[in-house]
């Protein structure tokens, strides 16, 4: 299966204002994890309760929600509000379309399952890409002493090998392929 | 906070307001000096207001104590006023927290600002000229998107690095 473009760029639009806090390994990951249960914890809210907010004032709602929060981590633990960018950019772009709207549906559809996983890949996804760029930044820069990792520029370029190696993903690449011309095509085997 | 300058720099350059065509790299220049002056003069203001609170002794513990909340509502509010992005929103919430956990005083707080202000303009021109150059290149398929952007920028930040550097 092909990992979607989208997904990616989420994941690493969110990473970017996470890249601001000075957080070793650990923290990071625990940042991270919070961002990731916190994004989980809104999408729930805001799937149950969006038909409480008619037309742009969901949009309001939705920031609100996210300063209040961000205000009550920061009284008991201290944690500088940039988390809540990296919420911004995981959300759904269309959940926050003034021109979209919500339609009915049934609790225990099957579109709700679709829709969780979704959310779920990117929050698994960006937890994922965090760590995997926390490690690589304390062995670039602890182990190996890489200046360049001190500043955005080791991170940025790590993450331009990774957005090749995402874009040019194997399957990505089979099905670049021309299509077989018809007259070399095989027809029907007439074996078993 | 020169993380915070590349990596907002990028997220608006990115996600900021509706850039104009890179066919025509003056018009792009100048939407984002303009955004940049937007970016000083909210940021300054919020800080302003800030400093206010901050004067008299009935609301020094308030403002203390809600912060964020303050900070944000305030961010929220000139940004909606201005008919800004949301990305606009967050970067000047951001900036303007930074910028109050480093300098509590309101005239450097201000000149952090604008040289926070400065610098993710400057990104932003860089980013646009070295876009605007790669129309007439030819960067082969599997580099185009996301793998180019982030190696020009970089190398824009190596270069702000070190430009800084020698200024400062």
């Amino acid at each position: 299966m092909k990992l979607p473009e989208s997904l990616f760029s989420r994941m690493f639009l969110a990473y970017l204002p996470f890249m601001v806090y000075p957080y070793g390994f650990f923290k990071a990951g625990v940042a991270a994890l919070w961002i990731v249960g916190f994004l989980w914890g809104t999408v729930t809210f805001f799937w149950f309760t969006r038909r409480l907010f008619p037309g742009r004032s969901l949009k309001h709602a939705f920031f609100l929600w996210l300063i209040v929060w961000a205000q009550a981590v920061w009284t008991l633990t201290k944690l500088p509000p940039y988390w809540i960018v990296s919420v911004f950019f995981l959300t759904p772009v269309s959940f926050l379309d003034d021109a979209a709207n919500p339609s009915h549906v049934r609790v225990f559809s099957k579109e709700v399952p679709r829709y969780f996983f979704e959310r779920a890949l990117a929050g698994v996804g960006f937890a994922g890409f965090v760590i995997l760029l926390a490690l690589v930044r304390e062995i670039g820069e602890k182990r190996l002493g890489i200046q360049a990792f001190e500043q955005p520029a080791g991170l940025l370029l790590v993450i331009a090998v990774v957005a090749f190696l995402w874009k040019n993903q194997p399957y990505h690449m089979r099905s670049q392929r021309p299509p077989v011309p018809e007259n070399l095509k095989l027809g029907r085997s007439k074996f078993p | 906070m020169y993380f915070l300058i590349i990596t907002f720099g990028f997220l608006l350059a990115m996600r900021g307001a509706r850039p104009a065509p890179l066919q025509r790299p003056g018009e792009g220049l100048g939407r984002i000096w303009s955004e940049a002056t937007d970016f000083f003069l909210t940021t300054s203001l919020i800080l302003a207001l800030w400093a206010l609170a901050m004067a008299f002794g009935k609301t020094q513990a308030g403002a203390r104590e809600y912060a964020v909340a303050g900070l944000g509502i305030a961010a929220y509010l000139f940004s909606r006023y201005q008919k800004k992005t949301d990305t606009f929103f967050l970067s000047v919430l951001a900036s303007v927290f930074m910028i109050l956990s480093r300098e509590p005083d309101l005239l450097w707080g201000i000149f952090l600002a604008w040289i926070v202000s400065s610098g993710i303009a400057l990104f932003q021109t860089c980013f646009l000229g070295l876009r605007y150059k790669l129309l007439f290149s030819h960067v082969p398929t599997a580099m185009k998107g996301w793998p180019i952007l982030c190696l020009l920028a970089g190398l824009i930040s190596v270069v702000l690095r070190n430009l800084g550097s020698l200024v400062f």
